[in-house]
């Protein structure tokens, strides 16, 4: 018997894979979720930032990214260089938007169905630190980009940052505030979808590392795993930074390449010691609910090696230091790296493959793969059931890489 | 200047390639987290009441050290607290960090020891027979006015004699093994009879105190409200599965339990090292060739963070890691070097029998996995309980890996240290499989405290 399109092997158990699995589940997809545990994962290296617009306007973690973009010798950061980052397409910030608004339902239904609390907590907000003035200035423009519309952008005094914030660093021209930039914390999200989609009956397979997709008439017919064969109807390839290999599988090449990105988490610290997300250009900070404050994150171009370059853990406490100089007495948790899956273009790649028939990506979310994650899987599950989805696929597509070359970032 | 060769461990094996590497020319930084050399089996005595003269052996491993300190640069008190990218070793000594890359690393940490969930574990008054003998050895404090010491091995003996010394009152020795591997020891030790030496006066010294040793039983839990007030035991089988309905209660205030020990591989696992599963020495062990070289270039490892086999063997081995360090190095041909070694290689084939038949008296069996019950705490920094745990094997996390990301047992600040080698037999047990598919834990640094000041501030050698 041939399986249905409607039995679906979703491959990748990060935030990402469980959701798309989740919400497949949900709406009565026969689904197998199949994660490798690979070490890495970029689930297990997120801090959790929901960060729509300062991540779009490239003053979260993007601020970092471009600090080191195009240095793919050892991903330090030197002098902050050129007139600072660009923001990603307007149209992915309105993506991202979108998709941060579901996380109030989401945590809710979740924790209903699961009991997993996905921490996701609102009226963090996000600061963006000022150093110097061209910081200053750079973040005029950004906001005159922006322009007055529906987001919520202020410019904060440094009153007003210590008034909020009191063990920020003195030592700044202001902030950026964005009040609607929260955060999540990205495993307990992966964990608590992964559960939900296990509630509505879909099956959760571990150690499952992919090693062949079955190919016949164009059309994946099987999944040949460590964990044993699964017959499909659909696949959907949510690997991250692996799921360029699992395109090849399938005999088609999509560009993903993995960008290191190392974290520092500190040991449980007081309730409240860090109120808003911070990011500066060295660095950022969140405070997660159980205590612990994330220090993250490096931009580096190394292959697939996930392991800590001493320098770069070294840069980013020195810079958690400097904007929070209170953690100079704080104890080092653990330093780790995951590997994000990073594209030509910064975008994801999303929806059906178009060369493999029944074959689907919902990758590449680089530094945005958690905040997009809800809107991301809805996309996927709508193409994958046939459905239209509630936004334009194409600017998403795989085909997009095929009207030029594609550059491939290769790590060092 | 990095000195050429870096040794972290200060025991036996450490002191011992020091030593070695030293004759040769070739000089060495050893570091160790205590306050002087000698690793935990030769641990100093820091007071005069400390239950034991310090050992002949160390003693003189220490006076060897001294002598040549030209060549050998001794950091105490100095712990290492991370490898990064192969060889480069992160030290942190008094609140301050420094990032060293020797042309040569041999790891000598040494073990941990060994100690499976059971219900009250976790009260204050349980802890393990080393951390007994620390606070006795070094600090003059007795654990407890009623202490019972258990679980399995030679090691057991060794501390309830230095409790008694030091004036403790030792209620019992509860050795879950029976008496007859015991027995069959001075067969298997014909040829070392210095080790059953040790033992033989244990025994003698532990019945002249009127402290019985009894075999084949086994802690079942540990109770109390807020502090150890009683220790449950009860008869098991030679698998060591607890018979409960013979269980009693015994009022005792400390509790110093261990099941043996587990090698410290956490540093050569963040170098890099390939391990392999040899639960005969322990468990996880770093893949070494016939010289002590682990898998990753540079990197050598010896003693009983290699594989538990005891002071005679991990002196042995270190003085091998150092010759072979010193050949590869250039400071020795390849014919002196062949010379050199043929002894060690003898002592350690003739030492090899004695440990196998000791190992096997504290090698954990079966029974030990039937302890826990849905409540028991599993692991102690991230507060998760075994039930947490079974459900998560249950829809199919079966590894370390998978079940770090679904109950996020050892993810605290022990990375694992503690409690996996003990999750890991549980899992075994539930899935009717071997620890070994469970894989090791993957710790990450800083494996000892490190603050953000200090790892901002701290300073990459030369």
């Amino acid at each position: 018997m041939t399986p249905r399109t409607r039995d679906v092997v979703v491959i990748g158990g990060g935030a990402i894979g469980s959701c798309v699995a989740f919400l497949l589940a949900r709406r009565g997809a026969s689904v197998t979720l199949l994660d490798a545990s690979t070490p890495g994962r970029a689930t297990s290296a997120s801090a959790g930032g929901l960060w729509p617009l300062g991540e779009s306007l490239g003053l979260g973690c993007g601020v970092i990214f471009h600090a080191t973009k195009g240095d793919s010798t050892n991903g330090s950061k030197g002098a902050h260089a050129g007139p600072g980052p660009e923001p990603l397409p307007r149209r992915f910030m309105e993506f991202l938007c979108a998709s941060n608004d579901h996380f109030p339902r989401l945590s809710q239904e979740l924790l209903a169905l699961t009991g997993v609390n996905i921490e996701s907590e609102l009226g963090t907000g996000l600061l963006y630190l000022l150093y110097d003035e061209a910081q200053q200035r750079h973040a005029r423009a950004i906001l005159d980009w922006l322009g007055a519309g529906r987001h919520r952008v202020e410019a904060w005094t440094p009153e007003q940052v210590r008034a909020r914030d009191p063990l920020v660093t003195r030592d700044l021209l202001g902030a950026i505030h964005f009040p609607g930039d929260n955060q999540v914390n990205p495993m307990l999200l992966a964990e608590a979808l992964k559960r939900g989609a296990l509630a509505h009956g879909a099956r959760f397979v571990a150690e499952a590392r992919v090693r062949a997709l079955e190919l016949a008439h164009g059309r994946v017919i099987a999944v040949g795993s460590d964990a044993g064969r699964f017959a499909c109807g659909a696949v959907v390839n949510a690997a991250g930074a692996w799921s360029g290999q699992i395109a090849q599988l399938a005999g088609v090449e999509i560009p993903i390449h993995p960008v290191r990105g190392q974290i520092v988490c500190t040991e449980t610290l007081k309730a409240g010691t860090l109120r808003s997300n911070l990011s500066t250009r060295d660095c950022y900070l969140l405070q997660k609910s159980h205590g612990e404050v994330i220090i993250g994150s490096t931009t580096e171009h190394r292959g697939f090696d996930a392991s800590v370059r001493y320098e770069n853990a070294r840069a980013l406490a020195a810079g958690a230091v400097r904007a929070v100089p209170a953690l100079r007495s704080a104890t080092v948790k653990r330093v780790w790296a995951g590997l994000r899956p990073g594209t030509p273009d910064e975008l994801p790649i999303l929806g059906p493959d178009g060369r493999v028939e029944n074959l689907f990506h919902a990758t590449g979310g680089f530094r945005t793969g958690i905040v997009a994650a809800p809107l991301t899987a809805e996309l996927v599950a709508a193409a994958v059931l046939g459905e239209t989805p509630l936004l334009p696929l194409e600017p998403f597509l795989a085909a997009r890489f095929a009207e030029r070359p594609v550059e491939v970032v290769r790590g060092a | 200047m990095t000195r050429p060769l870096l040794i972290v461990g200060g025991g036996p094996a450490g002191m011992s390639a020091a030593l070695a590497a030293a004759e040769h020319g070739v000089p060495s930084t050893v570091v160790d987290e205590g306050l002087d050399l000698g690793g935990q089996i030769y641990r100093k005595p820091t007071r005069p009441d400390g239950g034991a003269p310090p050992h002949r052996r160390g003693e003189q491993l220490r006076a060897r050290v001294a002598a040549l300190a030209d060549r050998i640069e001794v950091r105490r008190s100095t712990a290492a607290w991370g490898i990064f990218e192969g060889r480069r070793v992160a030290l942190s000594q008094d609140g301050a960090s420094e990032l060293l890359e020797p042309q040569a690393l041999v790891l000598s940490p040494g073990a941990l020891e060994f100690v499976p969930p059971f219900p009250g574990a976790t009260l204050p008054g349980v802890m393990t027979p080393g951390a007994g003998q620390i606070l006795v050895k070094s600090m003059g404090i007795s654990p407890g006015a009623r202490v019972v010491v258990a679980g399995s091995g030679p090691f057991l003996l060794a501390v309830a004699c230095q409790l008694i010394t030091a004036g403790v009152h030792v209620v019992e020795v509860l050795e879950a093994s029976p008496r007859a591997p015991w027995l069959a020891l001075p067969l298997a030790g014909f040829r070392t009879p210095g080790i059953l030496l040790d033992g033989i006066k244990y025994l003698a010294r532990l019945r002249l105190a009127g402290v019985p040793v009894r075999h084949s039983r086994m802690v079942v839990a540990a109770h109390g409200d807020g502090a150890l007030r009683e220790i449950e035991h009860a008869p098991v089988d030679a698998d060591w599965n607890p018979d409960r309905a013979r269980a009693v209660r015994m009022k005792a205030d400390a509790l110093l339990i261990g099941f043996g020990f587990v090698p410290r591989v956490q540093l050569a696992q963040m170098a890099g090292c390939r391990l392999e599963w040899r639960p005969e020495v322990g468990g996880w062990t770093p893949v070494r060739d016939e010289h002590l070289a682990t898998t990753v270039a540079g990197v050598w490892a010896a003693g009983d963070g290699a594989g538990v086999a005891g002071a005679l063997v991990a002196e042995s081995e270190g003085r091998l890691a150092g010759l072979a360090v010193a050949h590869r190095l250039g400071a020795l041909d390849a014919a002196r070097f062949a010379a050199l070694r043929g002894p060690i290689v003898a002592r350690l084939r003739r030492l090899a029998p004695i440990r196998r038949a000791l190992d096997a008296i504290s090698l954990p069996r079966p029974g030990l996995a039937k302890l826990v019950d849905d409540a028991t705490t599993v692991c102690r920094c991230e507060d998760v309980a075994w039930r947490d745990v079974r459900d998560a094997v249950r829809a199919g996390c079966t590894t370390y890996r998978s079940l770090k990301v679904a109950t996020r047992v050892g993810m605290g600040a022990c990375q694992g240290c503690s409690c996996w080698p003990g999750v890991a037999r549980l899992v075994a047990a539930e899935t009717k499989g071997s620890p070994e598919s469970a894989g090791p834990a993957s710790p990450r640094p800083p494996v000892r405290p490190v603050t953000l000041g200090e790892l901002a501030e701290s300073r990459i050698a030369p």
